[in-house]
């Protein structure tokens, strides 16, 4: 059964027909051409997928397109403005936070999550917080880095 | 280290970063080719077993199923990957399935849906035949045999360097002990996969997450019996390496055979769950080494016997057990070594080519014994290793040539840094858990010269400044997240006057960039960075040489910097590069072109006896750990990690660091917690659910610290660090367990239930602490 859904994504409207058992990690990818969000398992265990659904940090991979339905996405691509990063984009960049890249969106995403939430810049809340995002590449230190930067420069 | 450097040894933000942080950097999976359809791969699903049947009809009948191949559909070549007389794997099963999980046929159709379908719709019959499981069995007389050879052995050698029986001879003790390690997967990222394009005039296009383009080029050239000249590995970002994507992958050949038969694009992506049981992984490995030492702790000889644990296929295995037989000959200043190495098939998913190459497993072995031996003698296991450390010049028993060496500083600096003297007071805490600090030292080299495939460990680099003033760097390596894209832009930076962001870099396109073998043996720093930076200095020395023309003035002194040249003292005086660049084309619109290639002096080992100088420089680690036991639920934690090394001048100490905590973090998952579980061949937890990577939580910051040593050969005194991380954590982990509760874990992983039981004396008597 296919089923039109209207989602906000990155505050713009947008539309697609999708069948009712489609992933919101699929619609954003090979319908809406956002591929930032990435399939790193396809059963949320990995957080490359992670975006943001009506302000909370969800797995794209575990999430029906249906459920998006009305509703507002932010993904990667909808951090910081043209031409312009996000001052968390930034941070990950000035403590060298990634290596291949490929968790990145899902890794920025979540730390974003924690941005909005207020979460104290204590590196063990901020590793409990970060646990569901697999970096395969860093060994996390400079994740942290770059994530209590962000922190601490938001606050101030 | 040259302290007037402006970008190299600094922390340098990666110039790839904005779009990897905003999403926008384009991988393999993201690409999107008009008309692209989905491929998929059916695999067996038996261990071992003939094919009677195979019949892809069905699938064809299959609206939205435009094309299905088999074995027939192939020039019936096998893959390349290590050469002669190795080559034993054709891309799609001939006859015989060898592995749960093997490539039996492959279907491209309009989307996922219909895909799965149509791979459920193949007909195949199987004639299941006996299979093996383990190294010994397969061993064994009579054992059911992987290929139609002899026995089950692909490979062995017997290999002395030396005189280790006089060695053993004068030694005080002689010491033997038998260490296990498991397999590991490589769990990048980004899953394997491949887009693969055919244009009219037979040209193929490849997007796909590869490690070393030239190499699976010429790979996927010979196995499809066409031209190298007509296959294109293009550039795209690649979502991490470690070795799951430095040869050829399955996946990729037959991609390209779907899409020349369906005449249409096709993209492959290996499903997690393929990725974990059907790609190549770390080789298991069973070690028995003896070692002769003195009363005073003087290694006199050491032999070792290597079992490896193939799986079905070569791959890169009697590589990896020639290089782990490598490590023994150099681990040391051990006078006489003895190496004998068993490479064997099982029935089991396939080893390849992970971080470190055979040496995590043998470093296991030859530094969790001499913390043995360390025990057995009363000596301080931090003094032993100071006593036969690796020092510069030295020349090792298998013949590595050492010049630039800091082992020994790196040893008294992870002593310090960890607090070595703190080690008398651990044990038993109070709050009824074990507290204790483990060292482990490695060696690795720089690149290695080691396969003749393609001609040995070159590095061909093209600088182009243009007309408006652009400066390209263009060099074949590959960046799977170490950093390359960044360095190459340091060394154009530095020599030229520029800033890294300024300069472009174009990589791992076999059209557009020069011939590069790619990113592993810990090469790229070494050899590309010399690479780029003889083509950077020959592009500064033909600038200068057309603006003392132009300027009148002596090119000493001439100086480069914000795109121009201009005299000393008097900047207004000056052209840009762009002018530069014209005039030396004597025209505009021209371009000014380098080609610059790198060789290092070093050469290929013998063929029978590996002995021989195979990098142009060697690097050197110390790590130590400090960790908590608790014996209520056999959990293992690493508290405090300190990783000293000794890679040269850092180009990039953001890249560098970032390598080291990275490596230790794999590392720390293969002592404690990795484990790939099979039943009969058949993997049970291909899953991040059940395969337990770490995560954030699970592991400490890693103090990573470089002690200050300038290699003679490398750019700007560099040496590799790709690999050498993740090769001496297990052992620090295992003696700080053994420091921490006396007990003595040989087997990897240390698995909670085996220190549970071992604390409560489920198996024998419980541990008495240290």
């Amino acid at each position: 059964m296919a089923k039109r859904i209207q989602v906000r994504v990155n505050g713009r409207p947008l539309e697609a027909e999708v069948p009712d058992h489609w992933l919101l990690l699929d619609v954003l990818r090979e319908v809406w051409g956002l591929t930032g969000a990435k399939e790193g398992c396809g059963e949320g265990a990995c957080g490359a997928c992670t975006v943001h659904l009506n302000g909370r940090p969800v797995r794209s991979c575990l999430t029906l397109a249906a459920w998006a339905d009305g509703g507002e996405v932010t993904t990667v691509e909808g951090l910081g403005e043209p031409g312009r990063l996000h001052p968390l984009q930034e941070a990950f960049v000035r403590s060298g936070g990634f290596q291949c890249g490929y968790c990145t969106p899902g890794m920025v995403m979540a730390a974003k999550a924690l941005l909005d939430d207020g979460i104290p810049a204590d590196e063990a809340a901020v590793r409990e917080a970060l646990s569901g995002n697999i970096c395969r590449c860093t060994g996390y230190n400079k994740i942290i880095d770059a994530v209590l930067e962000a922190i601490r420069e938001a606050r101030a | 280290m040259n302290r007037s450097l402006k970008w190299i040894g600094k922390r340098v933000p990666f110039v790839d970063g904005p779009q990897k942080v905003s999403g926008t950097a384009v991988y393999g999976s993201d690409v999107a080719r008009p008309g692209m359809l989905a491929g998929g791969i059916l695999r067996s699903p038996h261990p071992h077993a003939r094919i009677v049947r195979l019949d892809v009809a069905k699938a064809l009948a299959l609206p939205g199923v435009c094309a299905a191949v088999t074995f027939q559909d192939t020039p019936g070549i096998m893959s390349v990957v290590m050469g002669p007389p190795y080559e034993d794997r054709y891309p799609l099963a001939k006859d015989k399935v060898r592995f749960i999980g093997e490539e039996v046929a492959g279907v491209a159709a309009e989307d996922e849906e219909v895909l799965e379908e149509a791979l459920g719709r193949i007909e195949v019959e199987y004639e299941p035949l006996p299979a093996v499981f383990d190294l010994e069995s397969a061993m064994a007389e009579g054992a059911p045999l992987v290929h139609d050879k002899p026995r089950n052995v692909a490979a062995h050698f017997l290999r002395r360097y030396g005189d280790v029986e006089a060695g053993l001879a004068r030694a005080d003790h002689i010491f033997t002990h038998r260490y296990e390690t498991q397999a590991q997967a490589h769990c990048c990222m980004e899953p394997h996969g491949t887009v693969a394009e055919w244009s009219a005039d037979g040209k193929l296009d490849l997007w796909t997450a590869t490690q070393a383009s030239y190499w699976i080029r010429q790979d996927i050239a010979h196995t499809l019996d066409m031209p190298e000249e007509k296959v294109r590995i293009r550039e795209v970002f690649v979502g991490g390496g470690f070795g799951a994507r430095s040869k050829v992958c399955d996946d990729e050949v037959i991609c390209t055979l779907l899409a020349r038969k369906a005449g249409r694009p096709v993209r492959i992506r290996l499903s997690r769950g393929e990725e974990f049981s059907t790609t190549s992984t770390r080789h298991p490995m069973i070690i028995q080494i003896t070692t002769g030492v003195t009363e005073a702790g003087d290694l006199t000889a050491r032999r070792v016997r290597i079992l490896t644990d193939n799986g079905a296929y070569n791959n890169v295995g009697p590589s990896v057990t020639a290089f782990a037989g490598l490590i023994a000959g150099a681990h040391y200043r051990v006078p006489a070594v003895e190496v004998e190495g068993y490479t064997v098939y099982t029935n089991r998913q396939v080893g390849g080519p992970f971080r470190g190459y055979g040496s995590p497993q043998v470093t296991f072995a030859i530094e969790s014994q001499m913390d043995e031996i360390a025990q057995a003698l009363g000596l301080d296991p931090m003094e032993i290793r100071l006593r036969n450390a690796n020092r510069p010049g030295d020349v090792t028993a298998c013949g590595w040539a050492i010049t630039s060496c800091g082992m020994e500083e790196c040893i008294r600096e992870a002593g310090r840094a960890i607090g070595w003297h703190r080690r008398k007071d651990f044990g038993l805490q109070p709050d009824g858990t074990y507290r204790g600090i483990g060292m482990a030292t490695l060696v690795h080299c720089s690149g290695a010269k080691i396969h003749r495939v393609l001609g040995g460990d070159l590095s061909d680099t093209r600088i182009e400044v243009r007309p408006d003033g652009r400066v390209i760097a263009s060099n074949g390596n590959n960046d799977p997240g170490t950093g390359s894209r960044t360095f190459i832009a340091q060394v154009v930076a530095e020599e030229l006057g520029l800033r890294p962001e300024e300069v472009g870099v174009r990589t791992m396109d076999t059209e557009e960039t020069p011939l590069d073998l790619g990113t592993w043996a810990s090469r790229a720093a070494f050899i590309v960075g010399n690479s780029v930076r003889r083509a950077a200095v020959q592009v500064r020395e033909r600038l200068l040489a057309v603006a003392a023309s132009r300027l009148e003035a002596d090119v000493q002194d001439l100086r480069v910097g914000e795109g121009r040249v201009f005299v000393a003292g008097a900047p207004e005086r000056g052209i840009s590069f762009g002018e530069a660049a014209a005039a030396a084309c004597e025209g505009r619109g021209a371009v000014l072109s380098v080609e610059s290639r790198y060789d290092p002096p070093c050469e290929f080992p013998d063929k029978e006896t590996a002995y021989g100088n195979l990098a142009a420089a060697y690097t050197f680690a110390a790590h130590a750990a400090e960790v908590v036991v608790d014996p209520g639920t056999g959990r293992v934690r690493v508290e405090r990690y300190v990783a000293v090394h000794d890679a040269g001048v850092p180009l990039n100490l953001l890249s560098v660091e970032g390598q080291i905590e990275g490596a230790v973090v794999q590392g720390v998952g293969w002592a404690l917690s990795e484990e790939l579980r099979y039943d009969h061949g058949q993997l049970t937890n291909p899953s991040y659910l059940e395969y337990m990577v770490p995560r954030a939580s699970d592991v400490p910051r890693v103090d990573s610290r470089l002690v200050d040593v300038d290699d003679p050969e490398g750019p700007y005194g560099a040496k590799g660090v790709g690999e050498p991380g993740m090769v001496p954590v297990a052992a620090a982990i295992a003696n700080a367990v053994a420091h921490a509760t006396g007990h003595r874990f040989r087997v990897l992983p240390i698995r909670a239930e085996a220190v549970w039981e071992a604390a409560n004396g489920v198996r024998g008597p419980g541990w008495s602490g240290a």
